[in-house]
């Protein structure tokens, strides 16, 4: 699943009809869309109601190690080394409240400018700039979604995207605008998600049986009566055998059906089972 | 790696990230100039990266990153028991760089760090100085490459050289530089040095081809080991760690007539033996980023060391000195 956090529909809404996703009905205190594999969120501004959005998602749809988290959105350039509609991909991200900083790794090939993303609670305009600060780019998002993701995905599946919209000079927002600088955005956007996807797919664990182990190991549990310290035994030499020998041992499967009638009985049965995963 | 993993994968070191502290260290500015192509991230500490949860240690490998920062504190730690000490009192290692360009399956960092990136300390002076404190006391005995693989990193930062050059002035001082690299040539213009020892790392090429990812052949790194004893450096070879596979026997006995048979024992200072073993929580940490024939293997584990069962290590060791025995005299050759 690819999760895509956006503050405002006018920053949603064309990777909504990019995608085709559909409004979903269920009770939520916000906005969700899904399709193809696809769910976007809508967060409203700011670091914390950012933060929040991407943790109900990802934990409402239950995110796994394989899923891609994205934080997409327009904001302030600080240097004039970028041009309006410039699509960043940060690699440092930092929260100007708190200090925290955080690294997402990059470790494909991408098409977009790379720079620091600070994140503010309040709108920054340049006469009100502070001195310290670090990001090339400035939003109110980025920092609240990164640290929220990157409790539940690994480093490599989190990233923001910010369209440079501005430089800190804006007087007022305009929604169409912006729904156009991110339909341009979106061939990059969509680069990127692929080679996510392809890292995904060609370098993770895909062994079937060892997808297959935690199936196996709690009939066998049943059937052994087995204690939770075998149990947690059983899964990791089930494991390793498979990884060695790239299969389960043949004689297993008269393990599935021993009638245990006492607890001994049930340990001299896992002390036979063990002897094979070990060879 | 096909061309195609390649097109979509960032290159290594595709990202430096620097600590502040260290922006303007000449070192610094020597490696930036040879990684112009390369996005610069500025840090606070090399431990925010490093150190960071939610790395992938595996999918890393795949695009390594380089940090540069400032070491602090210790420089000279004394080294575990599991490995040589060729006889040596007063055995330390130091860290100048943490982890390795190759990607052996069998590696203890792997184990050791959660990121599979690449710390580089600039400030080699700094060691300098410390080590300066310490030979006024005692002699020492060092292993300078011993989280990484100093000669392989030598067109990033020639650490390796400036060990060299250090040692050259210090009498009660001895190196030992570990490498699998054949980047010997980088060294060819260096004097060698009596208190420096270039050790090899071999192994058979079926091993190579099979463990260790991205590291140069058997032949070449023979023809580099031939090229600096001809110049003069003292060598040694270890075989260590020595891997069961199904065929062990015949595997070694193929690889070490083909090292003897290319190379004259009598130019080789010593060599080392040992089979794999690593502290228990790094294997434990290796099997969860690696699934593979070296982490699964059903070890023994006695003080929390796992390696292979007591009659399996005597059995591969015992074998490996029977037929060293055809080649070296048993006064060079240090089991472990």
């Amino acid at each position: 699943m690819i999760y895509i956090v956006a503050a405002f529909h006018a920053e949603a809404k064309p990777l909504i009809e990019h995608f085709g996703l559909k409004k979903l009905y269920e009770p939520s205190k916000f906005q969700i869309f899904s399709g193809n594999d696809i769910l976007l969120i809508e967060s409203k501004e700011g670091i914390e109601k950012s933060s929040i959005a991407t943790t109900f998602a990802l934990t409402k749809f239950g995110a796994g190690s394989k899923d891609i988290a994205l934080n997409i959105g327009i904001c302030g350039a600080v240097e004039n080394a970028f041009s309006k509609g410039d699509v960043i991909l940060c690699n440092k991200i930092i929260n100007h409240h708190s200090k925290k900083a955080f690294y997402p790794d990059i470790l494909i090939q991408h098409s977009m400018k790379e720079a620091t993303l600070e994140s503010f609670m309040h709108p920054v305009k340049k006469d009100s700039l502070p001195v310290e600060i670090e990001g090339d780019i400035v939003d109110m998002e980025g920092a609240g979604f990164f640290e929220a993701a990157s409790i539940f995905l690994p480093l490599h599946n989190v990233h923001c995207i910010k369209i440079v919209y501005d430089f800190l000079d804006f007087e007022k927002i305009n929604p169409v605008e912006i729904e156009s600088m991110i339909k341009q955005s979106i061939p990059h956007i969509e680069n990127l998600i692929n080679s996510l996807l392809k890292l995904n797919l060609e370098f993770y664990n895909n062994t079937p049986e060892i997808d297959n182990i935690p199936l196996l190991v709690n009939k066998l549990k049943n059937s052994l009566h087995l204690t939770a310290y075998m149990t947690n035994e059983l899964e990791s030499l089930l494991k390793d055998y498979i990884i060695r020998h790239k299969k389960l041992p043949d004689s297993i499967f008269e393990f599935f059906e021993v009638q245990i009638n006492s607890k001994k009985e049930g340990k001299n049965y896992f002390d036979k089972l063990r002897k094979i995963l070990l060879s | 790696m096909t061309s195609s993993e390649k097109s979509f994968l960032a290159k290594h070191f595709s990202h430096v990230y620097v600590e502040k502290a260290v922006l303007s260290h000449p070192v610094t500015i020597k490696i930036l100039e040879n990684l112009r192509s390369s996005q610069i991230v500025k840090i606070d500490n090399y431990k925010e990266v490093f150190c960071r949860a939610g790395q992938n240690y595996s999918l890393q490998e795949k695009s390594k990153k380089l940090i540069l920062a400032k070491k602090w504190g210790e420089f000279l730690y004394p080294a575990p028991s599991i490995c040589h000490n060729f006889g040596y009192d007063n055995f330390f290692y130091t860290s100048n760089i943490l982890n390795c360009i190759y990607s052996c399956e069998y590696c203890f960092l792997k184990g050791m760090y959660s990121s599979a990136n690449v710390v580089i300390f600039v400030n080699i002076e700094d060691y300098f100085k410390e080590i300066d404190a310490v030979l006024g006391n005692m002699p020492l005995y060092l292993s300078v490459s011993y989280e990484t693989d100093l000669l392989a990193l030598e067109k990033i930062v020639p650490f390796s050289s400036a060990w060299i050059e250090y040692a050259a002035s210090k009498q009660n001082l001895t190196i030992e530089i570990r490498t699998k690299s054949t980047n010997f040539k980088a060294l060819e213009n260096l004097k060698p040095q009596d208190n420096v020892i270039l050790a090899w790392t071999l192994s058979p090429q079926e091993i190579i081809e099979k463990f260790e990812h991205g590291t140069p052949s058997l032949s070449s790194r023979l023809s580099a080991i031939k090229k600096a004893t001809e110049n003069g450096w003292k060598v040694r070879l270890c075989f260590d760690p020595i891997l069961y596979i199904e065929d062990w026997k015949m595997v070694y006995e193929k690889f070490l007539n083909q090292v003897f048979g290319e190379m004259n024992p009598d130019k080789i200072v010593d060599i080392s033996v040992g089979v794999f073993r690593i502290p228990k929580d790094y294997l434990k940490r290796m099997k969860k980023a690696f699934a593979n024939e070296i982490t699964s293997f059903p070890y023994e584990e006695s003080q929390n060391i796992c390696t292979y069962s007591k009659e399996l290590k005597e059995e591969m060791i015992n074998t490996i000195l029977l037929i060293l025995g055809n080649f070296v005299p048993s006064s060079k050759i240090f089991v472990i």
